[in-house]
Order: structure tokens, then sequence, then C-alpha cells
């Protein structure tokens, strides 16, 4: 509710048109049955036909003044509810962007796109009915007042003596039916989540022979589920024949009372007829106030996913200070650095110290787990350090404006991701401004300009969402030359050769030596061969620092390292 | 497109389903149709009322000797509107509760119909349409049915029958007038078309700028990384937001145009009105008709509105209903496996001996395996090795009959297992995945689903066997500790080793075993090596191997490559014989394991 408020004050002036245009609605379902009742007292009275057609027309314009109000109504509800939907969509994308990686894990991608798309969906519908029914029914009862007030005080009290009963009523359903709806709603999830893991665990659950066992589990919910939907089903539909009882009686009460106002003639039957017309349409907007309740605990389930969205604190902010302090030369130096996951117990890296000078290839090796991707992705501060500092350059990485830092930097992740557009366009996302030549230099660096010239379309050629039309080698190739095209002060490639053949990973690697001049490079790697010829080696093993050197250096000083070499290569390669 | 054909089967399947309820759906269709026709009469008896005051009052107005309102009239009429009133509501009421009780009771009855229905689909159905589907039709599209059933029959039902006979009073009241009125009924027919051509497809392109905005959401929030790497959050926002307005902007058409349909028939209701008035009007003073018919007229006007200007809205919600009853139907009539064989064994009695005899297999048209043979003895390790993606998923589908061989035979203990009954056959296995599965419920729950009458100390010895007891013993609440929907309050490691000791619970003869590779620490590393040792012991077991220690202890090695077992035999074999193996080995396994 909070939500819908916050984004309706935006249209402040297209809120007021659909008010307004809520009335032009109610003059027509009222002012109808007022003219009508005219014509039976004036006209039929006083047998005045020429009367009869002058009001004839008076219905006709009442009735295109309402339409148009109606179409208004339709408009304003229209424009709002996509606009605020949009607006609302725009945030929490816009708030998405802002977050850091822990954010994104904690909701997951799967989740934050239902949130910016289904749940914002669900706001929209639960706005149209607010908008366009939700308001009429106020309307509708206030005016139908303020009509019979001027005839008739006697009669309008019955009509307002309904009101409180309504609203009593309206009140009464909404809550008993809001904790049965809620209810059924967990029970929806309930029977989601046993028929996802059945689908998840078909194999499994098949060689278990549990099929009966998943039945029952299934059964006991869904018959919940079913009870659940009973009792909410059942009381939305007896709200409406229970509703329109109470009004019917109004209007007998009406029909008794105006038969005694008749006979001591202060009455006329025309503006009794008006009365049970305003009555009887008082009455539909009661029944569609109903809906609001069937769409309110969905509406509700989805803001509060939006605004846990919206309400996340970003765990990573841009640093203060934009200013550099130019050291002569490039360095990365980490100093004693501790690193716990945001929701971790146990620390992933502990005390890391360690420089890399300009010019220099750090490479990190270790055992799964041993922290080494965490390592650098600390770097670019996907995550900030728990303790100990970073600095680049001689400044702290948390002082660096985010822009600065991740320009310097070139970074291939593990799992290469590129985006849908053509192999040209995925290139310059490294670099925007790049020229052809420089994107071309890139790709044969790259290993990727081959492949690429075999495509039908060459740098042309489209690449479709979710990249399933190269494969996993070429995806590596194109996310190193992004990187490459960057021109970056410092390289990071987290394992990104794995899924390159040996004989491409070994001429890869000599072309991008001969690229660095005076660039930091880090390498995590798996295979021992790529990294043997680094500057500096650190091994890591339970987030330590248990050796750092040369490759010659280690084999004899690290325990650790001797022990991957020695499986992975054989005695004259050591 | 059989539409036709597919319709016939929906509807056969839907009454079939509806079938147990049918007593309750006729009481509820008969409460429905009484009370629309006490509806349709209540105007004319209101109507009277308002010709009797009418009457008096004139009588009183010309002060006619001894005018006086009938009072007697007026409250017979009263009294016999109340009865009326109430016998409707009444009505109403007993139609919504039977009518609720039938539909979901119904709606039980198919989601149960589609749940069984999955444990029957051969696996190749799963790995052939997409998981999302599937679990739509269950929860959307049931859904949707439940909804347009619920809300749609009652109207359409009491729509259709209110139009009748509203129809048929205005003719009785005063033909000329009802005939005047029925021009309402061309004319909607004309708007609705007009406005649902152009609505449908706006509401077309609508679903197309979702469709568009969930890919645009998908790639930008999956491609997170490198836009923050890159600098690129405002580009981001600029390509989103071109989506987000046209999204916008096509969803706000879609909106404004179908909501002009409403008010663009009632225009033509509140104008015949104005006609009917004038025109009744003038008739009451020619003393055709009285007032209260007038009167009673133009309600029914009003009454015959109602339906009308929702026929657009219903439609769809109707033909929404339909497609969502084709999918239902479509999944409930797919073909289901055998679930029985020819020869019966005895679980207790088997060795584990397993021999596969010039099987052949490929996922579709194509052979991947050829010609496979092998032989394992009771108690023997196989190991599965290969790239990874070179299939060696295929042959637990293929012992456990998940896939049937296309040709040759598998055999245990000498029985081909195409003739063994699907459960006893199943009931020789245990699995334990890398992927583990654990279903939201309590730990105990989880193992104890290994055996389903295993006793409370036998959960604990096969959780203590998986060396899994003294973590469950550190959670709060011990065996009886949640495990959340998506299991992440264990680590995968933890995870594991539930999944052994749910394993070493069913105690069977048979074991096919992955190995876990990465997000495990050292720790539980070593202690999911010792469970796995332990749980093999004495089984015959299919390992998918990662770890050099695992494949040289092996009895027998598969190298698996593109979905066919090229190389078979020892560790030393393999290697002298210089194939793929030794490639493989002394590539991928030379960097991908530690420890030797």
């Amino acid at each position: 509710m909070r939500l819908i408020l916050h984004y309706l004050k935006r249209y402040k002036l297209l809120v007021f048109l659909n008010i307004v245009s809520v009335f032009g609605f109610a003059l027509v379902e009222l002012g109808i049955p007022t003219v009508v009742s005219d014509m039976i007292d004036n006209g039929v009275m006083n047998q005045d036909e020429t009367y009869l057609v002058r009001m004839g027309i008076r219905i006709a314009i009442i009735s295109i003044i309402g339409v148009l109000g109606t179409i208004l109504l339709g408009y304003c509800c229209a424009k709002i509810s996509t606009s605020v939907t949009r607006d609302i969509r725009h945030d929490v994308f816009q708030k998405v962007q802002s977050f850091s990686h822990s954010e994104m894990n904690q909701f997951g991608v799967a989740s934050l796109i239902t949130r910016t798309n289904n749940d914002a969906f669900q706001i929209m519908m639960f706005l149209n009915i607010i908008l366009k029914t939700a308001l009429l029914t106020p309307v509708m009862m206030a005016v139908s007042f303020t009509l019979t007030i001027t005839t008739s005080l006697k009669l309008s009290l019955i009509i307002v003596s309904t009101i409180p009963i309504i609203i009593l009523g309206v009140v009464l359903v909404g809550k008993i039916s809001m904790p049965i709806s809620e209810k059924q709603q967990a029970s929806l999830d309930s029977i989601n989540r046993i028929f996802r893991e059945n689908l998840t665990g078909i194999r499994v659950i098949r060689s278990f022979n549990n099929d009966a066992y998943e039945s029952e589990r299934f059964d006991d919910e869904n018959v919940n589920f079913m009870n659940q939907s009973k009792r909410l089903f059942k009381l939305m539909s007896s709200t409406e024949p229970i509703f329109f009882l109470l009004m019917n009686l109004a209007a007998l009460l009406i029909y008794f009372t105006a038969s005694h106002m008749i006979e001591a003639q202060t009455l006329q039957v025309g503006k009794l007829v008006a009365f049970m017309e305003y009555l009887f349409h008082a009455m539909f907007s009661v029944m569609l106030f109903c809906m609001v309740f069937m769409m309110y605990p969905r509406a509700n389930v989805s803001a509060k996913r939006i605004m846990a969205v919206l309400d996340m604190d970003t765990s990573i902010h841009n640093g203060a200070s934009k200013k550099e302090e130019k050291t002569a030369e490039h360095s990365v130096v980490f100093d004693h650095v501790d690193f716990v996951y945001p929701d971790g117990e146990e620390a992933v890296l502990k005390d890391i110290s360690f420089e890399a000078k300009a010019g220099e290839t750090v490479a990190f090796i270790g055992s799964t787990g041993s922290g080494k991707s965490t390592l650098i992705q600390l770097i670019p501060r996907f995550y900030d350090v728990s303790s100990g500092h970073i600095f680049i350059d001689g400044v702290d990485v948390r002082d660096m404006d985010f822009y600065e830092l991740r320009n310097k930097i070139g970074f291939v992740p593990q799992k290469a991701n590129l985006f849908s557009g053509t192999i040209e366009d995925n290139i310059r996302f490294g670099k925007e401004d790049a020229t052809m030549e420089e994107i071309i230099h890139a790709t044969k660096v790259a290993q990727a300009y081959d492949f690429i010239m075999e495509k039908p379309l060459q740098f042309k050629e489209r690449i479709v969402e979710g990249a399933t039309n190269v494969s996993g080698g070429q995806k590596q190739r194109l996310s190193i030359a992004r990187a490459l095209v960057r021109k970056p002060q410092i390289y990071i490639y987290d394992d990104s050769f794995s899924a390159l053949d040996f004989k491409t990973d070994a001429t890869l690697r000599a072309e991008l030596k001969k690229e660095i001049t005076n660039e930091i490079v880090f390498i995590v790697a798996q295979r021992v061969s790529s990294i043997m010829d680094a500057d500096q080696i650190i091994v890591l093993n339970e987030g330590k620092v248990v050796g750092k050197g040369k490759h010659k250096e280690l084999l004899k000083s690290c325990d650790i390292y001797y022990e991957i070499a020695s499986s992975q290569l054989s005695e004259e390669e050591m | 497109m059989n539409e036709k054909i597919n319709w016939k089967v929906c509807m056969k399947g839907f009454l079939h389903h509806v079938a147990p309820y049918k007593g309750r759906l006729i009481i509820a269709i008969l409460a429905l149709v009484c009370s629309t026709a006490i509806y349709a009469g209540n105007p004319l008896i209101e109507g009277s009322i308002t010709t009797q005051l009418t009457k008096d009052a004139k009588e009183i107005m010309n002060q006619v000797e001894g005018a006086h309102v009938h009072f007697d009239i007026v409250i017979k009429t009263i009294i016999t509107l109340a009865i009326r009133y109430g016998l409707r509501a009444f009505l109403l009421l007993v139609s919504a509760f039977f009518l609720t009780n039938a539909i979901q009771s119904t709606m039980r009855d198919l989601r149960n119909s589609l749940q069984t229905k999955i444990q029957r689909l051969p696996v190749r159905y799963f790995d052939s349409h997409a998981f999302g589907d599937v679990l739509s039709t269950v929860t959307n599209d049931v859904d949707t049915l439940s909804n347009a059933l619920q809300q749609t029959f009652t109207k359409a039902i009491t729509g259709g029958l209110t139009f009748i006979l509203a129809l048929s009073m205005m003719f009785k009241i005063n033909v000329t007038m009802a005939v005047v009125s029925l021009i309402i009924i061309p004319m909607t027919v004309l708007i609705t078309k007009i406005f649902v051509k152009r609505s449908q497809r706006l509401f077309h392109l609508q679903q197309k700028t979702v469709g568009e905005m969930n890919g645009t959401i998908t790639e930008l929030y999956g491609g997170f990384n490198e836009i923050l790497l890159y600098n690129k959050q405002k580009d981001a926002i600029k390509q989103f937001e071109e989506v987000n307005e046209r999204m916008a902007k096509s969803a706000f058409k879609a909106q404004f145009i179908s909501s002009m349909i409403s008010p663009c028939i009632s225009l033509v209701t509140y104008l015949t009105i104005g006609g009917v008035a004038v025109l009744g009007c003038i008739f009451v003073i020619q003393g055709t008709i009285v007032v209260g018919g007038l009167q009673a007229f133009i309600r029914y006007i009003w009454q015959i509105n109602d339906p009308l200007s929702q026929v657009s809205q219903l439609s769809s919600q109707i033909q929404a209903a339909f497609a969502a009853m084709s999918r239902i139907f479509t999944l409930l009539n797919e073909e289901e496996e055998e679930q029985k064989g020819t020869v019966s064994i005895d679980a207790k009695e088997m060795k584990g001996n397993v021999s596969f005899e010039h099987v052949q297999f490929g996922y579709e048209e194509d052979l991947l395996m050829k010609d496979v043979n092998f032989e394992v003895k009771s108690g023997q390790m196989v190991a599965l090795v290969g790239p990874t993606g070179a299939g060696k998923t295929t042959l637990m589908n293929l012992l456990l009959r998940f896939y049937d061989v296309k040709g040759g035979a598998i055999k245990i203990d000498g029985v081909d297992i195409k003739d063994m009954n699907r459960e006893q056959l199943r009931s020789l296995f245990s699995l334990v995945l890398q992927d583990t599965w654990l279903f939201n419920g309590s730990i105990y729950d989880n193992i104890r689903y290994g055996r389903l009458n295993a006793r409370k100390d036998e959960v604990i010895d096969s959780a203590k066997m998986a060396n899994v007891h003294h973590f469950i013993r550190t959670l709060s609440h011990g065996y009886d500790s949640m495990i959340n929907e998506e299991a992440n309050n264990i680590s995968q490691g933890e995870k594991q080793l539930l999944t052994i000791a749910r394993a070493i619970l069913k105690d069977p003869q048979i074991l096919i075993l992955d190995e876990a590779t990465s997000s495990v620490d050292t720790r539980l590393e070593k202690m999911l090596q010792d469970a796995m040792q332990k749980v093999m012991k004495g089984r015959t077991s299919f390992v998918i191997a990662h770890r050099l220690s695992t494949i040289k202890n092996a009895d027998l090695i598969l190298v698996i490559k593109d979905g066919d077992i090229i190389e078979q035999g020892t560790h030393e074999s393999l290697l002298k014989q210089g194939g793929f193996y030794e490639k493989l080995y002394n590539s991928q396994f030379a960097n991908k394991t530690v420890e030797s």
C-alpha cells in the first residue's frame, strides 16, 4: 500500500482526473433515473409530449457526457497503472544495478527477474481495480445520497442506514477473507514447491520407488489448498447474495414508507421510481468493491517482494575521494587481507599479503576451495575486505570511485557471459570507441579472429540470447578479446583458459605475453603448466598463503606446490 | 491443427474429472436457474407497486371520493417480494456452496491426476520438455481453469438466462418498445467486434513486449558481472528503459482500447433507455401501458446491458480457460511407461552381477552406443570417466530404465531388465548424485526416504555410517531440523552426506555414485570419500569418477565420449593401449586432481 501511494503521488493530476471522471460515470448511472422520474412526474402527469422529447434529449446529452467521462476514466486508469508499473520496474532495475555481489546472491537472478516483471504486473492489476471499481463505490453512494436528500430526507435516511451495514459487512468480509487468502496463497506455494521437487527429483524418486509417498505428500497439501479455496470462494460468493438481499429489503422498506408519503401527498411517484434506481445502481457498485478483496493478498505479497529489493542497503559504497596519488610505477598491494562472506562464519581468506609491480605476472594456485577466485574478486570490489587493505597505485580500493577503479581492470571471469548482439558489439563492450583495427587486433591476440572470419557474417555475426550459438571455448576467447580491447592497467584471468585445448591455450598465452609491457597480470589457474613462468606464484591452501615465489623456488620450499606439480608434470618438465 | 479432436479430448477428460461431483453440480445449476428466473420476474412485480401507487396518487390528486393508497395490495406485494428476494438469496447461496465444492474438488482431483501422471511418464518426456512448462501446467493452468469456472461459469449461465428472460419480459410489456430496444443487440455485436479486433492485436503486441522485457532482464541480470566490471550500469539502465517505455506504451494502449468497449456499449444502452423512456411515457399517456410497466421495462434494459457489456471480457476468460484445459489434458494424455514386467525377481536373492550385451542406444534417431559389451561381477567397482558432457549419466539412465536400450540387452544376474517389473528393478539400486536432491522436510524424513518403513535407530545408524551423524547433532534441532526450500541452510558437502546416508539405509545391491568435485571444503571432502568407500563395500558400484585414487582402484574403467563407451579395461591396460584414456589421463586428470 505504502508502495502504491508513493508512486501515485507522481501522477496527482491524473489521479485527480481519474476521480473526477468517476463522477462522470456516477452522473449517467444516477442521472438517467432522475430524468426518467421527472418525465413520469411532469410529462406523464401533465401529458406534455414536448417536455418528454426535451427530456429525451437531455438523457442523450447526459449519456454522452457520462460515456466521455467513463472513457476518460479508462484513459486515466490505464495511464496511471501502466506508468506506475513502469516507474516501479525502473526503480527496481536501477536499484539492482547498484547492488554488489552479496545482494545479488542474496536474491538470486531468477527471483529478481520475477520481482521486476511479474510482481510489478500484479501491482498493475491491483491498481486497475482500485482506480476503476473501488473508487466507484464511495462515489456512487455519496452521489445517490445527495440526490435523495434533496427530495426526501426520510427516504434518504433509509439509504443512509444501509451504509453502516455495508461498511460493516465489507470490513467483516475483509477481516475474515484476508487470513484465509494468505493461507491459501501459502498453500499454493507449497503445492508448487512439492511439484517442483517432484520434477527435479524425478530420477531419485523413481530409484527409491517412492511415488506413492510423493503422491501422499502432494495430496496432503492439495487437500489443504482445496479446503482453503473452498472457504475463500464460498465466503466471496456468499457476500453478493447477502448484500443484494439487504439492499432489496431496504428497497421494500422504501416502498412501504413511500406509499404512506404518497398518501400524504409529500412524495411523487416518479421520485420513488428514481429512488429505486439509485438503490439498484449503488448496489452494483458495492458488489464490485468485493473484487478488491480478491486481489489484495496477491498484490500485497508482490508489493512486499518489490519493497524488499527497493529497501535493500547496498553493502559496497562508492569511494569518496576521486583523487589519485600518482606513484611513478603501477602496483597492486594486498596488505593483511582477511575476508569472510557476508553470511559466512569462517574466513575464506586469512592474512593475505603480497605486492605486484608493473609488468609482473602473478599467478594463484591451490585446490578447490582454497580461496583463489575469491581473492581476485576483491580487486574490482565484488566484495569488500573484512580487514586489511588492498592498494592500487597506493590508493585503497575502497577510496576509489567505482568507475575509475573498474576502468583500470580487464577481468575475464570463469564463466564467460556474452550479450545478444553482434560479435563486434560484444567486443566493443570493453571499449565503446574502439576502432576496427583495435578490435581485430584484440581478437587476433585472443585467438578468436580465425573462427570469427569463418562465420558467414564475420564480425557482424549475431550472438543470440544466452550465447548458445558459440561454443564454450569461443565464448572464453571472445570475452578475453573484450578485456584486451580495453587496454586496462590490470588484467585478471580467473581460470579463463579452461575450455581451450592445450594448443590454443599455449598460443594464446604466448600472444598475451607480447602484449604486456607495463601492466599487471593476475592469473588463477588449475594447470601448473599455465603458470610456471609467472614472476610470482602464490600458493593458497584453506585461505592462507602457504608459498610465494617462482616455480623453481617453490618446488623446493613449498610441499603443497610440489605435490600439485608432481601430480601434473613429468620429471623433466619440473 | 487438430483443434476439434483436442477439444473433444479435453471435454472428455474434463467430464471424467467432474463426474464424481455431478450431483452437486446439477444442484448448483438448478439453483442458479431458479434464482435467475426469480430475478427476471422481480421488476414486473416491483413495477406493479408503482402502478398501484400511481393510480392511487392520481386519484388522490384528482380528489376522487374515498381515494387512498391501497395498503392491502401494496403490503401483499411487498411480502411477495420479500419472499422472492429471500428465496433468491438462499438459492444463490446454495448454488455458490455446491458449485465451489464441486469445482474445488474437481481441481484437487485434477492436480492429483497430474502429479500421478508425472510419476508415470517416461524420463524422456522431462528431458525433452521444459521444466517450467510442466510446472506451469499444474500451477497456473489449473489455477486459470479454477478461477474461470468459479467466476465465469456463474456469470455465463446467469447472463445468458437473464438475457433471454429479460427480453421475453420486455416483449410481454410492450412489443413496440421491445423492438426498439432490440437495436442494442446488433450495435453491441458491432462495437465488440471493432474493439476486440484492435485490442486483440494490441494484447498480442503487449505479450510480445513482455517476452522482450523478460529476455532483456534475464540477460542484463545474468550479465551482472560484466556490466559491473565494464562500468556499463548506465547503458544497461538505458537499454532497460527503452524496453520498459515500450512496454508501458503497449500496455497502456491495450488497456485503454479494451476499456472503451464497455462505455461504448453502455452509450447504446443509455440512448435506448432515453428513447424508450420518451416512447414509454407517451404510451403511458395514451394508456397503452402502465407506469410500473415502464419502470420495469427500463430495469430490464439495464439487466440486458450487464451481460452484454461483459461479453468480451467473458469470452477472453473462456478462451484462456480452454487454452489452459487443452494444455492440462495434453499432458494427461501423454503415453505412460509400462510398469509391469514378465519376470518376477526376489530382490533379496539378487547378487548384483551386471552385464551389457551388444547394447545399442541413442537419445534421438542416431545411435550413440553402437555395440557395448561388458560384465561386472557382484561387488566390483566400475569407474566411468570422460570429458564433461560426454554422457556419463547415460549409463545410469539405462540401468534404471529411465531410457530403454535400442538393441541388445542389459542383464542383472542373467535376467534382462526389460522383463523385470520396474519397481523391482529399481529396488536394487541406490543413487548418490552430485546434483543432490533433498526435499523440504526434516533431516530425519530426508534420510528415511531411502526406506520409508525404517526404524529410527536404523536411520541414525546409516547417518553414522555416512559420517553425518555428528554434523546433524550440532544443528539446533538435530534430526528434526528442517531443510528449507532452496536447501541452502546446509552446505553442498553435507547435503551429499545426507544422500549417502539415504542410500545406505536402502541397502541396495547396486550403487550409482557421482563423485563430488567442487564446492566442498577439504575436511568434508575427506568425510565424503570415507563415506563413499564404506557404502561401496560389498556392493556392485558404478562411480562417475573424478579422483585418481578411485580410477586406479576400479575393477573396470569405462571411458565415455560423445555418449558411447569407446574404451574399457583396467587402469594399466588402458594406459598401455595408448588410446583416448591415455591422452585424457595425461591432460585432464593431470591437472584436475591434487592428490594421487
